[in-house]
């Protein structure tokens, strides 16, 4: 800005230095006033196409972010989810399937088979999405065999041998050592890639707004110092060229603005409560598994029920008043989700006050009452509240999700125009700039 | 003109800066992962070292020799007021530590879902003893692991044990033993055809047990030093040694006929190599319990219900049982 004295100190000429050649033409360009227009030119188009850039490239990113968490985090980590949940469920039923005599159930056999078939198609969505994952590796090669395993539990177990039970435990064992501290650790990685997303995709644009200010205050400039030299109110290029630049940043500001309000609601609505509602979900499938295991165990599986207590601890806390799940219900926005988390606490008391009772009958030496008051298809037994609690979950998370989506859906929206019209406002601006500008530079001609 | 050139330059950045936005990140290269065999839970290879017991004959005391019964056992159902069997009747049950895993001594039937076994009904017909019916509420069986067997005496979480459970003087310091009710011997169970006919030629080989048994203490002692792998529960080193991840599988022999039972390609080979009395462990304070025990498994073995029990599950014709001996 300095380059541009005021007419009353103009014409000083520089003394002749021995300067650098450019210095000297610059020195020469600046000292008249079409020279001076010229430069001045150069720099609020230099700043105009600095903002412009700044502008365009921040909301292309930010928009790759939004959809990245719309496309990709989001769905991976519904699928780290799902495949949590079926392989804890497989083993939760593998156990169960033991536990009923002779013949395993038929609706066991296909539930356990669906399990594995979800956790393989989860797994295939996870592999397409981030192929390099070593967890995701780490399942896809553990998975078949520890379905091999299963298979040769059922065999044995078949012929009434109790090499069988051995072949179970050690398929469990793969699953909880390996499988289901990978699926864990997926899960994780892709929360923590959905919020870094997120928070990526709501960032303030610095750079833009500031270029953008900039360039307007230079604008502004120029049109002050045209004002007062050549006593015309108006220069009608640098006005339109005021006028893109206004709108530009406020197209910039109101479409961050948008953005981020919708992506604020994004987590508070949704992400944030499906991530309390998993962790709860992931809790109630270990504690399953547990219970299962506890009678596997027969007598000597203190360390499962130990575990099934602090699971439903996590859960609805040790009153049935706190935990996870109440936490979920406080932080609930949807009604929907609020009436499947309260369904959810009350069958996890439910469930709570069955395990109680077939942990009696078990420590009774009434070990067959506390197998079916744990499997049986009772609407009271331990499964069916259970089964309840589960689908409770599932409701509140789809709910979460979808809301989610929603969200995060319209707040691409909020960005999907912006690109090429922060473009368009800033090539209008360059064009009413040097429209202006140069019609005052040609009238020195 | 300069300034046309600048405005198609900024055009172009700016189209150049939108493309340049949208192109996918390189693919990762995926290493397959290698392998990694499945193990049991609980496994520890090689073993650490010598845990509970050590060899039964080391001359310090006559394991095979137990607490007399009393002349005349008290009838069923009528214990004496203030006896160990009054408190067993009290509670409504007998509890009674077992395995599930070890093949016609104590194992899961998977039809039944019931815990069967030699070592089972050994233990039924001392419930009936005290109970003096066959009501099956009055029998209590907890599934424990080899290495739960002494602490679970102890500590009174079972009334007796019946688990194959070898007799020696240093466990004879823990807990009490009733007289020998089965006689048994280490040796080793290997896949068919394999090179391996005693435990001398398995030297720098795998050889697996289960932990806090006297069998994990013999091959972590023997002189061509195998390498001990222990497990949870016998089925398991069936599982290891059906994998491939050990050469042979070495205990009693009853234990070894058991898995090799369950295994057409697997056989029991070489001599016994150690002398492994089997009796029923009950808390060391409980020395009333044990009279009792000890007059009931007399009248198993002069009344014919051992060698029945043996005809049954392990096929006949039973041995004759081993004879009773006592300190005092």
């Amino acid at each position: 800005m300095a380059l541009l004295s005021p007419p009353a100190t103009a014409p000083t000429r520089a003394p002749a230095r021995t300067g650098s050649p450019l210095a000297t033409r610059l020195t020469a360009r600046t000292s008249s006033t079409p020279g001076r227009l010229t430069v001045l030119m150069v720099v609020l188009a230099a700043l105009a196409i600095a903002a412009g850039l700044a502008a365009v490239i921040g909301v292309v990113q930010r928009s790759s972010h939004v959809h990245s968490v719309i496309d990709r985090t989001g769905p991976l980590t519904v699928d780290a989810q799902e495949l949590y949940r079926s392989l804890s469920d497989a083993d939760a039923i593998a156990a169960n399937a033991f536990l009923s005599n002779g013949q395993e159930p038929a609706a066991l056999r296909t539930r356990y088979d669906n399990d594995i078939a979800a956790a393989s198609a989860a797994l295939t969505s996870a592999t397409a999405a981030d192929p390099g994952q070593p967890a995701v590796q780490e399942i896809s090669a553990q998975l078949p065999v520890y379905a091999g395993l299963v298979e040769t539990a059922r065999t044995y177990n078949r012929l009434n041998l109790p090499v069988g039970a051995a072949y179970l435990r050690e398929a469990s064992a793969l699953m909880r050592d390996q499988l289901l501290t990978a699926a864990k650790r997926l899960y994780d990685a892709e929360t923590t890639r959905f919020d870094s997303d997120a928070d990526a995709a709501a960032g303030f644009p610095w750079l833009a707004i500031a270029l953008s200010v900039l360039a307007l205050a230079g604008l502004g400039y120029a049109q002050v110092t045209l004002t007062r030299r050549t006593n015309r109110l108006f220069n009608l290029g640098l006005v339109g060229a005021t006028a893109m630049g206004l709108a530009a940043l406020i197209w910039l500001g109101s479409s961050w603005l948008g953005a981020r309000g919708e992506l604020a609601s994004a987590q508070r609505d949704g992400s944030a409560q499906e991530q309390v509602l998993a962790r709860a979900r992931i809790d109630a499938l270990q504690a399953r598994a547990d219970e299962a295991l506890t009678l596997v165990a027969r007598g000597n599986g203190a360390s499962f029920d130990t575990d099934y207590g602090t699971m439903l601890t996590d859960l609805v806390g040790k009153n049935g008043d706190s935990g996870l799940l109440h936490q979920a219900g406080a932080a609930a926005t949807d009604p929907t989700v609020r009436t499947a988390v309260n369904a959810a606490i009350s069958s996890a008391k439910d469930w709570r006050t069955t395990h109680q009772k077939a942990d009696d009958a078990n420590k009774n030496s009434e070990y067959t009452r506390a197998v079916t008051l744990t499997i049986g298809d009772d609407p009271a037994s331990s499964a069916s509240s259970f089964n309840h609690l589960d689908q409770q979950l599932a409701a509140g998370i789809a709910a979460t999700s979808a809301t989610l989506d929603r969200h995060a859906r319209s707040a691409a929206g909020a960005l999907a125009a912006a690109p090429i019209g922060l473009a368009v406002l800033t090539v209008l601006l360059l064009v009413g700039m040097v429209a202006g500008l140069q019609q005052r530079i040609a009238e020195y001609r | 003109m300069k300034n046309r050139l600048l405005a198609t330059a900024a055009a172009g950045l700016l189209l150049a800066s939108l493309a340049s936005c949208g192109s996918p990140d390189s693919t990762v290269r995926s290493t397959a992962p290698t392998f990694r065999a499945p193990i049991p839970a609980g496994v520890q290879d090689p073993a650490s070292a010598a845990p509970g017991g050590t060899d039964s004959s080391d001359g310090s005391c006559d394991p095979r020799a137990s607490l007399r019964p009393p002349a005349t056992l008290p009838a069923p159902g009528q214990m004496p007021a203030g006896s160990t069997m009054a408190d067993i009747v009290k509670h409504g049950h007998l509890t009674v530590g077992v395995d599930q895993n070890t093949y016609l001594f104590g194992y899961r039937d998977a039809v039944s879902g019931q815990i069967v076994g030699f070592d089972i009904d050994i233990a039924k017909r001392i419930a009936q003893a005290i109970f003096g019916d066959a009501n099956p509420n009055h029998l209590q069986l907890v599934a424990i692991t080899s290495a739960q067997r002494i602490p679970f005496v102890q500590q009174g979480q079972v009334d007796i044990v019946a688990d194959s459970m070898t007799i020696n003087c240093e466990r004879l310091q823990q807990v009490e033993f009733s007289t020998d009710y089965f006689d048994a011997g280490q040796k080793i169970l290997v896949t068919k055809g394999s090179p391996y006919h005693t435990i001398g030629d398995l030297g720098g080989k795998k050889v697996c047990a289960a932990a806090g048994t006297t069998s994990i203490v013999t091959i972590a002692t023997e002189p061509s030093h195998p390498i001990p792998v222990s497990v949870s529960d016998w089925t398991d080193c069936l599982v290891m040694l059906q994998q491939g991840q050990v050469q042979a599988v070495s205990t009693d022999d009853n234990i070894l006929a058991g898995l090799a039972k369950q295994d057409p390609n697997t056989e029991v080979v070489g001599p016994r190599f150690t002398d492994e009395p089997h009796g029923l462990a009950i808390k060391k304070s409980d020395t009333d319990f044990v009279r009792f025990v000890n007059g009931v498994l007399d009248r198993m073995r002069t009344d014919g219900t051992w060698a029945q029990l043996y005809d049954h599950w392990l096929g006949g014709p039973a041995p004759t049982p081993p004879a009773s001996k006592y300190s005092d």
